[in-house]
């Protein structure tokens, strides 16, 4: 079954902007599916139409089935979002951020309860469950956005650059975490600018740009499609900056002063 | 509880936690500013002006200042609670979830429709503790406040939604409801003023709001009951179904 079923989508800002021209995407139950492109492609727009945050301007969009605008409850329960921006409530405590969130989606209190408790100690906020989310460290406010997004048990987990400005110890600990509940039949879509990321957890990968998808497939096939020995040096094929490449780098003579 | 319960009571409790997390100025600066009114025009100038229509001044001056108290405590707590979200991008987190356009609107109403109504009922039993303060008409009275908390909790949400900038909350508090309250007659009688300005507070929607729930506690009015009621159902009806529809179309809420 297909977790993600992207038709055709289209998003015009009023401002004329083009952000989505036409995008289909296609991902399966279970996969761990990544989505790279350089900044301003339209990642985040095609997140954001798939949870609702963005309303389309053409196409469709199916989450599980479900259309995200006119079944938009059942898609939006399926899906968790970890948004690329801190996008926590400041009046609110680590525990009540993850409680709110499990009742906007029905669930019922004592479970909310115990889930609540167990997300606390598997991202190590035990301990702050009582502080206000402002005094948070940077660190904690990404490992409360994961908590959140998967709080509700979402078949469909989007994570949105997750692992952005984090250090690599927590890096580390969020790459575990995707990976084990991966492995337990969450289907994952993540978009990431670290490409050593993206190769070492997705399944495949499409590569977007200017709205557009312009390739796809796994790691090998898409450094085969580009002519290139890697993903970096297909993506960077991509942007138009070969130049940039490591291997090209390290060819070139050493300039003695 | 089904799912669609659960997720409207959290999303109600969420904003009277919101509230109640800040009650030092939610709840009791709202009480104080009251107090003061009652102490300056009630007791202060009530000493001079004593009976105003056969009711003694402080008892036709309370009235008002509950009206007063529930419409501003709706409004600003419901415009700053969407603009703040809005400002955070909390309000993704609601947007996101299963909740349709409709129980969105609702929960945020409710909010400020709650903090209305703690502020109102607290005014209420302190005045009733200072003075003899009557009930005459409870049946125009319950549905009078209800509709004006509900009126004003819809237009705080339809102010918090089009606003992008704090500065646009205040504008609206400051320049605009304000001064239609104060001017409303909730200090004193549009009966008594000269002309222009008595018949030109029959063009302020607020001076029909205070009028009936004056009505409802001392049985004094200015305008018809039946009229004005009429008049305030059908504004807080035509207010929802705008809201509804900005809700519904993502309105500055979803790009």
């Amino acid at each position: 079954m297909k977790a993600l079923d992207i038709k055709d989508l289209e998003k015009r800002y009023p401002t004329g902007v083009e952000a989505l021209r036409g995008v289909s995407l296609e991902v399966e139950e279970g996969e761990l599916f990544g989505l790279l492109g350089p900044n301003g492609a339209g990642k985040s727009t095609l997140i954001h139409c798939t949870t609702g945050l963005a309303q389309p301007t053409g196409g469709s969009i199916a989450v599980f089935g479900h259309d995200a605008i006119d079944n938009y409850a059942e898609a939006r329960q399926a899906v968790g979002l970890a948004p690329q921006e801190a996008n926590i409530d400041w009046f609110l405590t680590a525990e009540e951020t993850l409680d709110y969130h499990a009742g906007y989606f029905g669930m019922p209190r004592r479970e909310r309860r115990e889930r609540t408790k167990e997300l606390l100690e598997t991202f190590s906020l035990t301990e702050k469950r009582h502080e206000r989310t402002r005094t948070l460290s940077g660190g904690m406010k990404r490992r409360l956005i994961l908590a959140r997004a998967v709080m509700h048990r979402p078949r469909l987990l989007i994570l949105d650059e997750p692992t952005a400005g984090v250090d690599v110890e927590l890096r580390l600990e969020l790459w575990h975490y995707v990976q084990k509940i991966n492995q337990e039949g969450t289907t994952i879509l993540l978009t990431t600018h670290y490409l050593e990321e993206a190769e070492q957890l997705c399944d495949r990968i499409a590569f977007i740009a200017e709205g557009q998808i312009v390739a796809e497939g796994t790691s090998d096939e898409l450094a085969r499609r580009f002519q290139v020995p890697n993903l970096e040096d297909a993506y960077l094929a991509l942007v138009g900056r070969k130049e940039l490449s490591r291997s090209h780098i390290e060819l070139e003579p050493e300039v003695s002063s | 509880m089904s799912a669609a319960q659960i997720r409207f009571a959290t999303l109600w409790r969420r904003e009277v936690n919101r509230f109640m997390k800040i009650k030092k100025q939610t709840l009791g600066a709202p009480l104080l500013e009251t107090f003061l009114y009652i102490s300056v025009f009630g007791a202060a100038l009530g000493s001079r002006i004593d009976m105003l229509h056969g009711i003694d001044y402080v008892v036709f001056v309370i009235p008002g200042l509950i009206m007063m108290a529930w419409s501003t405590n709706a409004f600003s707590n419901n415009s700053s609670s969407i603009l703040q979200q809005k400002f955070q991008g909390a309000i993704q987190d609601q947007l996101s979830s299963p909740a349709s356009p409709a129980e969105l609107l609702l929960a945020f109403s409710l909010g400020g429709f709650m903090r209305g109504l703690i502020v109102a009922v607290l005014t209420f039993i302190a005045s009733a503790l200072l003075v003899d303060l009557p009930v005459d008409h409870v049946l125009v009275l319950i549905p009078s406040l209800f509709l004006v908390g509900f009126f004003f909790s819809q237009l705080g949400v339809l102010i918090g939604v089009r606003a992008e900038q704090f500065d646009d909350v205040a504008f609206a508090q400051t320049f605009v409801l304000t001064p239609l309250i104060f001017l409303g007659g909730v200090f004193y009688s549009a009966a008594l003023l000269p002309q222009p300005y008595e018949t030109l507070t029959h063009f302020n929607p607020i001076y029909y709001m205070i009028n009936l729930v004056r009505y409802g506690f001392v049985g004094y009015t200015e305008v018809s009951i039946a009229l004005s009621l009429l008049a305030l159902t059908a504004a807080t009806a035509a207010l929802f179904l705008i809201n509804l529809r900005l809700f519904s179309k993502g309105y500055r809420l979803r790009a």
